[in-house]
């Protein structure tokens, strides 16, 4: 039980950190990015490429996948969903950046087919694969690296956006666009940079999946739902709301498994995540007036 | 904006009709040649089960193509001097796709047989519409029970059912309790919460009962879950002595890992061919697959004549080993194309006939795990037979070893249980 | 001889209708056949989903849920009770639009991303139930093994046939019916309503129109009649799969045929469908099998560049054509 909820806890935070892009980008350009998914399988195979080529650990790779990821994410941003928000500006519901976002998924995925095929891919590292015992609970010692990553991640985003330049002009556009581009800040390079750091983390969480998981083209489908709910239940657009979103959805379904079966805590999570919808939409940290 | 959508719609009927047109003209050009027998594949060329789907069409190409540079058919009858036109549907392991496939294979390609599907799920309602249009139907892969057995008259399926293969997972564990005098008392079951994995567990929960086991943990995981630990956890916690295992895919690799690295490690597990048999898996676990036991019903390392030659010129063509997977596809395009050579027509009913009345254990069907190919009246292969292998340590790789039934082990090996360092 | 615009588009609705009819007359190849029932199943259940996702203006992603409901209300009553699947397709869509309905009232008042969020869990809350559900009591539901309906002969009632026209036929008159009454209603106060609703809630609200109440019917007719798509579904196909009838991926097509044809307009869905189901099936059969992938590459790229360059939709420069096609048949009449 104590391992079950240590497992919660740090698949929990993991969980949090692949959804922390996801909740950035929403947050400052109000849009679901339904690519995040194949985002992550870019991190996982630009992790994986860097290990098989240069026979190092896969953390090293985040030196080489988040300038990747980071720049894929400020073009993707810059030539394909601007020209569709430029046309959407004064469209109330804008549903065509979804849509737009959606291609972009369809078109990774099966780039990625193409490209490297269908089968599983995994790196094999023993010095970090094997469970390791914390006063007698049990956890490899991938996840714990993981979970610290994604805490210190966390928390160095939310230090960038309160206290640097570049952080403060994104949470200005965030709040009010066009007080923002008054202002004299370039509301589309700030949507690029925001892109780019919402694709960036979801390297990073690549580079920290990896060494217990697996990559193949359609991976992220199964990680883009479960994002979507922890977003909304942290508050879509809160970053410490995503990683305490991340933690519920882990600890349900490991936790929650030991009493039920496994197969159904999905369910449970689904109508967890219904509920707070219909009761505070707003999430557990987010902000009021935006749903 | 309302006002002319009556318009509008009389506009879309127009550009059916365009479209109809074009494809009319399709139509008439496409039955012109009949000096070929036309063979329907439907296999899942993309989506999750894609490698499977994508190494079993290599081997029928290879086939094929021998086939057909070697002159075709010679019989005497309308198919002498006929070539194999093979046509290839990708069903994204989609039963949706799969009957769409089949639809198009049958009236839109007027083929004369089909095989596949490989998915389960996808070959039992396919199956339902070539019975339908009297369109033999040929299953060298699929496994669930439910497939035969349902008073078709043209479909046949080469794969032992999974009622075999779990009547052969128990008398196995069965013979590892006989043979090193060890008390099998619990069972632990998990499987993945799909058509495939549903129907063993079924079936493993009355054959518990037959043969006297207690079954203490029977736990499903979802197609999609991302985290297998939990399931590990429960293990642990109820420590079964067998684990039986049915995955699907990513998953058998994902669950074998995490077993390993929590230490894990039941008397024996046994899986059940899917996940465990993809090559990528050995090629994923390594270390951590040692001692699983997995059931199959061919294996690369089975002394059988023809067998290294065969598995030279694969290679040499594509690049890869003969195994599992492209062995069925072997045997399934080898007994269409024998039958097919004996009646020398494409009838239906004469196809029938023939696949009732042969027995193939010649030629071709000397390398299979079982003596010959028959199929009964339900077009079920009767003699299907299963085999364990265990994964070992040889040299310094990871390879399924045969051990099971004794006479085709391979030399120098025998079964090892409880593994070594078992809670 | 002299026409209006108006005349002359009648003729061509007209002419079209009846080339639609006898296609099965004079295209005798049932493969064909089985690519229009795909293209006119979409167009349907596209139809359906515009009440919602076009008029009121939000993005439900989780349709597909009707869809399975539908298609097990009818395939259980059928299998395990002997009850017509005609009468099983009312019971469905009617259990469906109740569900719609409770699912409607607290998910309308969810703006934008909230929405689309909570459908998607809707919808996969659904599949994933049926596929963890064995029994209900006697009720024998198949769990995540599915229900293949036995074919047991050509008959109205059991709506089984071997030959595709039969379906041809049914899911032509459910779109023309369907289509019938979205007109109707567009053109009704409703739609005005529905319409105002959805692209200014609080404008139409200010102006005593309950937003809310017309959003609930608009739900309520989008799930029964995207529940009666189920049944014909399951009977078109005998084997219903949580996985298949209720996947996330078949509520994502439906939007986004919807929305690259045209959401809130009644051409839109036509032409969606019209353009992404016959180029799926043609790049999955004839490109599938050398590169698989490209096929899904390419409809990720179409769905980029419409919404890049045509984020009405297709239908937009489609009617223009059309609109100016017909002008100049009226002059050419004329002089």
């Amino acid at each position: 039980m104590g391992s079950a909820i240590l497992n919660g806890i740090l698949m929990g935070s993991i969980y949090g950190l692949t959804a922390v892009g996801l909740t950035l980008i929403f947050g400052v350009l109000k849009v679901i990015n339904f690519a995040q998914g194949a985002f992550l399988m870019s991190g996982l195979f630009a992790t994986y490429w860097f290990v098989k080529f240069t026979g190092t650990n896969p953390y090293l790779a985040l030196v080489v996948v988040v300038p990747f990821t980071y720049f894929m994410g400020y073009y993707i941003q810059k030539f394909l969903i601007k020209p569709v928000f430029e046309s959407e500006k004064d469209v109330r519901e804008p549903i065509g950046v979804i849509i737009v976002t959606t291609g972009i998924w369809y078109m990774l995925d099966n780039l990625a087919l193409m490209l490297f095929g269908a089968q599983y891919r995994t790196i094999n590292v023993p010095s970090v694969s094997k469970a390791i015992s914390i006063f007698g609970l049990y956890a490899p010692l991938s996840k714990i690296i993981g979970f610290f990553i994604s805490i210190t991640v966390s928390g160095l985003l939310f230090w960038f956006l309160k206290y640097s330049k570049m952080g403060k002009a994104i949470r200005a556009t965030s709040q009010d666009r066009e007080a923002a581009s008054l202002m004299g800040i370039n509301q589309y390079k700030i949507y690029n940079v925001t892109f780019g750091i919402g694709t960036a983390i979801c390297g990073i969480a690549g580079a920290v999946l990896l060494p217990f998981y697996y990559v193949y083209p359609t991976v992220g489908m199964h990680l883009d739902i479960m994002d979507f709910v922890i977003v909304v239940l942290g508050g879509l657009g809160s970053i410490p709301g995503a990683l305490v979103g991340g933690l519920i959805i882990g600890l349900i379904e490991s936790v929650g498994s030991q009493f039920i079966a496994y197969s159904w805590t999905i369910e449970v999570i689904y109508i967890i995540f219904l509920i707070i919808l219909f009761v505070k939409p707003s999430g557990l940290f987010g902000v009021k007036g935006e749903f | 904006m309302c006002k002319l959508n009556w318009f509008k719609f009389s506009f879309s009927l127009m550009l059916f009709f365009f479209v109809t047109l074009f494809s009319g003209a399709f139509v008439n050009s496409a039955n012109a040649q009949k000096k070929e027998v036309v063979i329907g594949n439907i296999l899942p060329l993309s989506g999750p089960s894609a490698s499977a789907g994508v190494e079993g069409k290599k081997m029928r190409e290879f086939i094929v193509k021998q086939f057909n540079a070697n002159g075709g058919f010679e019989c005497k009858g309308e198919l002498n001097g006929a070539k194999i036109k093979m046509i290839y549907l990708d069903t994204k392991s989609n039963p949706t796709v799969g009957v769409t496939d089949v639809q198009q294979l049958i009236n839109g390609d007027n083929v004369d047989l089909i095989t596949g599907a490989w998915n389960s799920g996808v070959t039992y309602p396919a199956s339902q519409v070539a019975e339908m249009h009297k369109v033999p139907f040929v299953v060298p892969v699929s496994v669930m029970d439910r497939i035969t057995g349902r008073g078709f008259k043209y479909l046949f399926r080469i794969a032992a059912k999974d009622s075999w293969w779990t009547r052969d997972q128990f008398r196995f564990i069965d013979y590892l309790a006989k043979k090193t005098n060890k008390k099998i008392k619990t069972l632990g079951l998990v499987y993945i919460n799909n058509d495939f994995g549903k129907s063993f567990d079924d079936s493993w929960l009355k054959l518990a009962k037959q043969h006297g086991y207690k079954v203490i943990l029977n736990e499903s995981y979802a197609e999609t879950a991302t985290d297998l630990t939990p399931v590990v956890l429960k293990i642990k916690s109820a420590k079964p002595q067998i684990l039986l295992v049915v995955s699907d895919a990513a998953d058998a690799i994902l669950l074998q890992n995490t077993m390993a690295n929590y230490d894990v490690r039941p008397w024996a597990v046994i899986s059940s061919g899917g996940g465990q048999a993809d090559p990528a898996f050995i090629k994923n676990t390594g270390k951590n697959a040692d001692y699983l036991f997995d059931m199959s019903e061919w294996a690369p390392d089975m002394n059988k004549p023809g067998l290294k030659e065969l598995n030279k010129k694969f290679k040499k063509a594509y690049g890869i080993d003969v195994n599992g997977e492209t062995m069925d596809a072997y045997v399934g395009m080898h007994t269409i194309i024998a039958v097919l050579k004996k009646t020398c027509s494409t009838n239906p009913d004469k196809f029938r006939k023939e696949m009732l009345r042969s027995k193939l254990s010649t030629g071709p069907f000397t390398v299979m795990s079982y003596p010959y190919v028959k199929f009964d009246k339900d077009g079920q292969n009767v003699d299907a037979g299963l085999i364990l292998v265990q994964v070992r340590k040889v040299g310094n790789k990871y390879e399924r070893v045969t051990v099971w039934p004794e006479e085709d082990a391979r030399a120098g090996f025998k079964v090892v249980f409880p593994q070594p360092n078992h809670y | 001889m002299k026409f209006s615009e108006k005349q002359i588009k009648l003729i061509l609705l007209m002419l079209s209708a009846i080339v639609v009819f006898l296609i099965p007359v004079f295209i005798k190849n049932q493969g064909y056949i089985q690519i229009f029932i795909v293209v006119m199943f979409f167009m349907y259940i596209a139809t359906a989903w515009n009440f919602v996702g076009g008029f009121a203006g939000v993005l439900p992603l989780g349709n597909a849920a009707f869809i399975a409901i539908g298609a097990y209300t009818s395939t259980i009553l059928f299998v395990q009770y002997g009850i017509s699947p005609w009468v099983g397709m009312l019971a469905g869509g009617i259990i469906s639009a109740i569900i719609g309905i409770i699912i409607g009232l607290p998910t309308f008042k969810l703006r934008g991303a909230y929405f689309a969020l909570a459908t998607i869990a809707f919808g996969e809350g659904i599949k994933v139930l049926f596929q963890n559900i064995d029994k209900i009591g006697s009720v024998n539901v198949g769990g995540a093994r599915g229900i293949l309906i036995s074919y047991s002969g050509d008959s109205f009632a059991n709506f089984q046939w071997v030959s595709r026209i039969p379906y041809y036929y049914i899911i032509l008159v459910m779109l023309i019916i369907l289509l019938a009454i979205t007109v109707f209603l567009m053109n009704s106060k409703m739609g005005y309503y529905l319409i105002a609703g959805g692209e200014d809630p609080e404008a139409a609200a200010s102006l005593g129109v309950n937003v809310a109440k017309y959003k609930l019917i608009a739900m309520a007719l989008s799930a029964f009649f995207t529940a009666i798509a189920g049944t014909f579904y399951a009977q078109w196909i005998l084997y219903i799969l949580p996985k298949s009838v209720g996947s996330i991926d078949l509520s994502f097509e439906i939007a986004f045929i919807a929305i690259i044809g045209g959401r809130g307009t009644i051409i839109g869905p036509i032409l969606g469908a019209l353009l992404l189901k016959p180029l799926g099936e043609l790049t999955r059969t004839y490109l599938g099998g050398a590169l698989p992938g490209l096929h899904l590459f390419i409809l990720g790229l179409i769905l980029v560049l419409v919404m890049i360059y045509q984020p009405r939709g297709i239908q937009e420069v489609l009617t223009k054509i059309f609109n100016r096609f017909v002008k100049k048949m009226v002059t050419i009449k004329r002089s």
